[in-house]
């Protein structure tokens, strides 16, 4: 009996089994509950769906957001729904399809794709009165397609120096380096340094670092060719802009040449007190419980002269309107209070630069302040509706920089080139 | 479906040896063919010929429902051309058969493939050697030790297959694995920071690792279940005979346990060919997709790039490649039953 019972379930796990490698691109995720007839600016009994991601908001914005708007119209709500990063693409995309969704946070490199693929709102005819006339061009930039406004650039950010003063110190280093020498010279120091693991930890998939150093050389990750895209890792610029990141990378003993930031997340490492330093973020840090924020100083990367730091990733969000929202009145009433001078400066205060150069003066904080002048050196991705292909996982930029590290750069270069061609040619 | 699972139940080995299907008749008789005993003469009135399939009905519906239907659109979806824009546009574009023509056109598929199979057949080698000599271990174990590694099997069974990545991803750290650690004290400096993840071949060798410790119990019980099946007079008149160990092994264990052997295989054929969790989680395909197995080739078209028409194709051409191994299978039982 045992054996035919074995048997039986065998073939009924067979069954499940197979069925089970296949997978259904749609999910029915419940609509929104409000319905249309929209009274003019009353929306009363009415929820705004707003997504935002993962410790992006800054803390106290959206509470300051939310209340200005419920109580500029009496009755209305918004519902901020945060969002988990993993995964993040399909669910964006099944939201806007099924029109769950009004108004939502978009990374600045993804907006063109979102915007080509017909789920964002147009809002060009709103632009003035969301204050577009004054945005900062290099944030605005990746929000127009084809002459249209798809989105209102929100914040970015870039990537600076952190250090650990008290390694620094202990090294005999008295001044954050001006020049990329005196950084290298840095180094040396520290990695003579008891009690220094790492001079800088830097996984090897720091490509937002590469970007930058692309940047600074004149490289561009992509370029069009006619109407074909072609990678432009094979360039004398990108190479390089390669042979200083690998210098830089030379100095982590311990970062993982195939990993990149977030594995293991570069704060944590950085918080055990061993590292000389680190380029990141501003919430890429140890909290204070961790390490006193005093003990944590910051500077650009530095370029090769004193007089202009290192270019930089100018990575950051746009608020868009989903094209399916049965809301987009109220939901482009929401953005005026969004991005209004008052909520953009809690933004700035927060340590993140603001869309509007006016409002820089308020930009707060130590990270902030070692981070804008670099900003202005700022670039990002090529804006083109292809180009989210590329940064999907496996993203090919990352693969190359492991690659070149560990083997032949010209043939990692090459093979990323032509997955990027591939990518950023295909069909839509 | 449901047909199958009954020959199946009602079939016994077909080995052919004298000593054994004096066994099984009792078996085959007892539990296959009903219709000589149980059934009242004069045929059964229709609420009673109609419960059967009554109490099959949930079944059927829950599998139509969560297995036919989504099978169904992958189908239809691998027949179109279906990205992010025509999705949010809730556009239909058919393209024929250009997802599949494209898959089949492209060497990396084909690449995927290959390594797809050669890591099913190195797996299920392994899971079926180690597995069945765990089972011959606990059919001769006394009490004690057999119940201690009863619950090891079980344990290693039951544990979540995200859970047991989870642990292998932290035990194979470059930083702060126990398995570096370990080789390092054993005497292999070299490996104190060794990277697991870094080539295809040591992230195999971890996903392997895994695969094979998960799958161990299934077939270690499922033999000992059989092995318990066969009476001892069998060994003691093979013994009689002067057969050794591993004679005993392949004139008595191994015709009897045919059909676990046969079953067991294909099941696991099946589950390593379609292992997602484990390739995933570790290593995401990498490094350099060099890990990419076609179930995680067609997730990571379908949604990672949100290519879902190409997805599903690659999804659909892994069920073909399966369905074709399962076709196989039912050429094999049924034949025995013919033989019978």
């Amino acid at each position: 009996m045992k054996r035919q019972l074995i048997a039986a379930v065998g073939v009924a796990a067979m069954v499940v089994g197979l069925a089970a490698c296949g997978s259904d691109g749609k999910k029915n995720d419940a609509g929104s509950g409000s319905s249309s007839a929209a009274g003019a600016k009353n929306y009363s009994g009415k929820t705004l769906t707003v997504w935002l991601m993962d410790g992006s908001a800054p803390k106290g914005w959206t509470d300051s957001v939310k209340s200005e708007f419920e109580t500029t119209y009496p009755g209305a709500k918004v519902d901020f729904q945060i969002q988990k990063w993993n995964g993040i693409g399909a669910k964006v995309t099944t939201a806007l399809s099924e029109g769950s969704v009004d108004v939502l946070e978009i990374g600045n490199t993804q907006t063109a794709g979102y915007a080509a693929s017909g789920g964002l709102l147009d809002i060009t005819k709103d632009k003035d009165a969301l204050g577009g006339a004054d945005w900062a061009a290099n944030q605005n930039e990746s929000t127009v397609l084809e002459g249209k406004q798809y989105a209102a650039p929100w914040w970015v950010s870039n990537r600076v120096v952190a250090y650990n003063k008290d390694l620094w110190t202990k090294a005999g280093i008295a001044a954050p380096p001006k020049t990329l020498d005196e950084f290298y010279a840095d180094l040396d120091k520290l990695k003579a340094t008891p009690g220094v693991a790492d001079p800088i930890y830097m996984p090897g998939q720091e490509w937002y670092t590469y970007f930058g150093l692309l940047t600074t050389e004149g490289g561009k990750l992509a370029k069009k060719d006619g109407d074909k895209w072609v990678g432009g890792l094979s360039t004398p610029e990108a190479q390089k802009a390669f042979d200083t990141y690998k210098k830089l990378q030379s100095y982590s003993a311990t970062g993982p040449k195939d990993k990149d930031e977030a594995t293991p997340q570069q704060k944590d490492v950085f918080g055990k007190g061993d590292i000389g330093s680190i380029i990141g973020l501003g919430w890429e840090l140890p909290d204070e419980k961790t390490m006193a924020k005093d003990k944590i100083g910051f500077f650009p990367l530095p370029g090769k002269t004193a007089d202009k730091a290192s270019s930089v990733f100018l990575g950051g969000s746009n608020l868009a309107v989903a094209q399916a929202s049965k809301n987009s009145d109220m939901a482009k009433d929401f953005l005026k209070i969004a991005l209004n001078d008052k909520n953009e400066g809690l933004v700035a205060a927060a340590g993140s630069i603001p869309n509007k150069a006016a409002l820089n003066s308020q930009v707060a904080g130590d990270f902030a302040k070692a981070a804008l002048p670099a900003a202005q050196n700022g670039a990002i991705t090529p804006n083109t509706p292809t180009w989210t292909n590329v940064e999907n996982e496996p993203n090919p930029v990352k693969d190359f920089l492991t690659s070149a590290l560990t083997g032949d750069y010209a043939a990692a270069a090459k093979k990323a080139d032509d997955e990027i061609a591939k990518r950023m040619n295909q069909k839509q | 479906m449901a047909v199958h699972s009954e020959r199946v139940q009602t079939q016994s080995p077909g080995s052919g040896k004298a000593a054994v299907a004096s066994t099984d008749e009792i078996v085959a008789s007892g539990a296959g063919r009903t219709p000589k005993s149980g059934r009242p003469a004069g045929g059964p009135r229709v609420p009673a010929r109609l419960t059967p399939y009554l109490l099959l009905l949930p079944a059927v519906a829950a599998t139509v429902l969560l297995l036919g239907w989504p099978l169904l659109k992958t189908i239809l979806v691998s027949f179109q051309n279906l990205n992010k824009r025509q999705l949010i546009q809730h556009l239909t574009e058919w393209n024929g058969f250009e997802n599949y023509t494209e898959q089949l056109g492209s060497a990396d598929f084909w690449r995927i493939t290959g390594r797809t199979v050669v890591f099913t057949v190195v797996n299920v080698v392994l899971i079926m050697v180690l597995g069945t000599l765990v089972g011959l271990l606990l059919n001769r174990l006394g009490k004690k030790m057999r119940l201690t590694l009863s619950i090891a099997l079980i344990l290693a069974w039951a544990m979540p297959v995200v859970a047991a990545t989870t642990v292998f991803t932290w035990l194979f750290d470059q930083q702060f694995g126990v398995v570096n650690w370990f080789l390092d004290k054993l005497g292999w400096h070299s490996m104190l920071h060794y990277n697991w993840t870094s080539t295809q071949y040591s992230t195999f060798f971890v996903i392997i690792l895994l695969i094979v410790w998960g799958s161990i119990p299934f077939v270690a019980f499922n033999m000992y279940a059989g092995l318990t099946t066969i009476p001892k007079e069998l060994y003691e008149a093979a013994r009689m005979d002067g057969a050794g160990s591993f004679r005993v092994f392949t004139s008595v264990i191994v015709p009897i346990m045919k059909p676990f052997f046969l079953a067991t295989t294909f099941l696991e054929v099946i589950w390593v060919f379609k292992a997602f969790t484990q390739v995933y989680l570790i290593n995401k395909g990498g490094p350099e997709d060099l890990t990419r197995t076609l179930p995680v080739h067609a997730f990571l078209e379908g949604f990672g790039a949100q290519r879902f028409g190409a997805g599903s194709a690659i999804a659909v051409l892994t069920i073909v490649m399966l369905a074709t191994l399962m076709a196989y299978y039912f050429r094999i039982i049924l034949k025995q039953e013919d033989e019978l």
